[in-house]
């Protein structure tokens, strides 16, 4: 799997590289700031590219921005946004119309190496990956899930963030027949219309939490 | 007793001093708007262009320097104002023992400062205000010298009887008298003392009017300007508090935040390297990798040690002393620290101190080229002082960044800041912040 990095501090840019080469990713091109992203992904083409947000010369969103024009120019690149911070609106901004091949991760996460390899993959392949702060975020702030069991919260919020019902039962140490029928509950609780694509499923799931 | 008195006190003779002064200094400011015009008159004259023909040249001069005088009279009036008027406040202070403190400086452009043209007001007063003064002034000087006739009358008239001499004149303020007898010398006397007696009243009728006009013209802060300059200071405290914060974020972010993740990214790794039980799958990366993430947590700790030094040194809450001190020894330069307090100053004041004197020392090292700089804390009254002395090459601008933004920064506390670096040095850097904040 090919992967494009765009991260200005060098000492993270190295240890991703390190990181992911380790697992068997080819590293096109690692580069430090939005203009060289994207002439990378122009000549590169790769399966996914790991973007900050902040990153020269105004070390405001120029990430954020590079990765709006990325999904809109090259829609078979999938763009994980990685920062330090979560903004919510920087997930609906980035979300947008469809959850196919987009991901938004605090850094943090890349100390579960596991685990962000998984969300790196998936966002490859065309799935979706937000950070539980992120849906934790859109939970609170959005619509009332007082009718959901706790358990059937924690597979909410799973969902939200893009996981498939292998991965939840992965993260939930059940098996995957439990998850499936949380799957059902949390919908009908929640009128939701079910789906069998993952990504229609997240979209759905973030249009009910975030009201 | 009193009124008798009165004409002979070194006061009397401060006031007669002042008033002389102040008279040439209104006829000074009479012929201001003549200076030009009057001038190139004067070269006319003296290149002898106006030997043959004067009257249709002279005309013409003065109307066209007369307005042009006008026009600069007016762009500088307001700094003119202020530099007579500082002339003025410090006469105050020397013969009078009255001291009127400095208006604010300049804020804004010149025709629209407010203090310089109170002062020029001040000067348009000096006119009126001089008549009582050369009054006085007048009757105390010739009051003097007309009680002295009788005094010196023999001495100059002894000719020999049946000689006609024209009569001797006295001066007075109702015209002037002569005598031609001895006996006429004690009306002149007579109207000396007169003169000599009613010279301190007029001199001090004329010098409290000038010192009225003085303190409501030429002083500081008028309550509209005092809130003005709050104002000013408050946005800037506003706007230093925000550029702070701004400062510590990007200093968080870019520093230990970015460090710990990437610790913690080389943590995972080696997590993986080590495998869940049993023999590790790849011990030597794994090794590699704690050995990155030591450094990496070291590199952490002292990213955030700085970080928490340029918040709050923790060494400033055992007092100035200690917290210059401790600067001082990671200068470049040698440091002489000198701190004498009775008692600590508001933590805020002591803080504030702790950074100018950083942010001059780092100047210091920076431009100066000294060999060694002195670090005074001292209490003024109600004020703490800071004097930082090099004996380097001088020439610092106290309008340039660095200083004006120290100048603004202290502003916000009623501080004031001194900057004395001729070219070739030495500088010297004094700041002046109340000791109890505000």
């Amino acid at each position: 799997m090919r992967v494009v990095i765009a991260e200005d501090a060098a000492m993270m840019r190295e240890g991703l590289v390190r990181l992911l080469t380790d697992r068997g990713f080819e590293v096109c091109a690692a580069v430090a700031d939005a203009d060289a992203l994207r002439s990378a992904i122009a000549e590169t083409a790769p399966d996914v590219a790991i973007i900050d947000i902040r990153m020269p010369p105004t070390h405001t969103d120029e990430g954020l921005r590079a990765a709006i024009d990325i999904r809109r120019d090259h829609p078979d690149v999938g763009v994980l946004v990685f920062s330090q911070y979560v903004e919510t609106r920087y997930a609906t901004r980035l979300l947008a119309d469809r959850p196919n091949g987009v991901g938004y991760l605090l850094k943090d996460r890349v100390a579960d190496v596991a685990d962000f390899v998984e969300a790196l993959t998936r966002v490859a392949s065309g799935g979706t990956a937000l950070d539980p702060e992120v849906v934790g975020h859109l939970m609170r702030a959005g619509r009332d899930t007082a009718s959901l069991t706790p358990r059937e919260r924690e597979v909410l919020a799973l969902m939200a963030e893009g996981r498939s019902n292998a991965g939840i039962a992965a993260a939930l140490v059940i098996t995957p027949g439990v998850v499936e029928k949380h799957v059902a509950n949390i919908f009908a609780k929640l009128g939701l219309a079910s789906s069998d694509s993952d990504n229609r499923r997240v979209l759905a799931v973030l249009r009910h939490v975030s009201g | 007793m009193t009124a008798l008195r009165a004409p002979f006190t070194t006061l009397a003779l401060r006031r007669a001093v002042y008033c002389v002064v102040c008279v040439v200094s209104a006829a000074a400011i009479l012929a201001v708007p003549a200076i030009v015009p009057g001038l190139g008159v004067l070269i006319l004259w003296a290149t002898g262009a106006m030997s043959d023909r004067p009257a249709p040249v002279v005309g013409p001069v003065f109307l066209v320097l007369f307005p042009l005088t006008v026009a600069l009279l007016v762009v500088l009036a307001a700094p003119t104002g202020r530099a007579l008027g500082a002339v003025h406040r410090s006469l105050a202070d020397r013969l009078l023992g009255v001291h009127v403190d400095a208006p604010p400086k300049r804020i804004g452009s010149v025709l629209s400062d407010g203090p310089g043209w109170r002062a020029i007001g001040y000067c348009l007063l000096k006119v009126p205000l001089a008549i009582p003064q050369g009054y006085g002034a007048f009757c105390y000087v010739f009051g003097l010298v007309n009680l002295s006739y009788p005094v010196w009358w023999p001495l100059f008239r002894n000719h020999p009887a049946g000689t006609t001499l024209g009569p001797v004149w006295a001066l007075t303020p109702f015209g002037t008298i002569g005598t031609r007898t001895f006996a006429g010398t004690f009306l002149i006397a007579a109207a000396g003392l007169a003169m000599l007696l009613v010279a301190p009243w007029l001199m001090r009728a004329g010098t409290t009017a000038d010192l009225a006009a003085m303190r409501r013209l030429l002083g500081p802060r008028r309550l509209a300007e005092r809130v003005r300059e709050l104002q000013i200071s408050r946005a800037q405290a506003i706007d230093d508090a925000a550029t702070m914060m701004r400062r510590l974020e990007r200093d968080l972010h870019d520093g230990a935040q970015i460090r710990l993740a990437t610790l913690a990214m080389n943590l995972g790794m080696a997590t993986e390297k080590l495998g869940v039980d049993g023999p590790p799958p790849d011990l030597a990366q794994a090794r590699e990798l704690v050995a990155l993430a030591h450094r990496g947590a070291k590199d952490a700790l002292a990213d955030l040690r700085d970080l928490v030094r340029g918040i709050h040194p923790p060494v400033l809450d055992s007092g100035l002393g200690d917290a210059l001190a401790t600067l001082a020894t990671s200068s470049a330069i040698p440091v002489s620290v000198h701190v004498d307090l009775p008692d600590r100053p508001a933590p805020a004041i002591e803080t504030i101190t702790y950074f100018c004197a950083s942010e001059l020392l780092a100047n210091a090292a920076k431009h100066s080229h000294a060999t060694r700089i002195g670090l005074d804390v001292i209490r003024s009254g109600a004020h703490v002082l800071l004097t930082v002395e090099d004996d380097g090459a001088g020439g610092a601008n106290a309008d340039g960044p660095g200083l004006s933004g120290l100048a603004r920064r202290i502003a916000v506390v009623d501080g004031r800041m001194r900057v004395h670096s001729p070219i070739g040095g030495p500088t010297r850097v004094e700041l002046e912040l109340p000791t109890g904040g505000l």
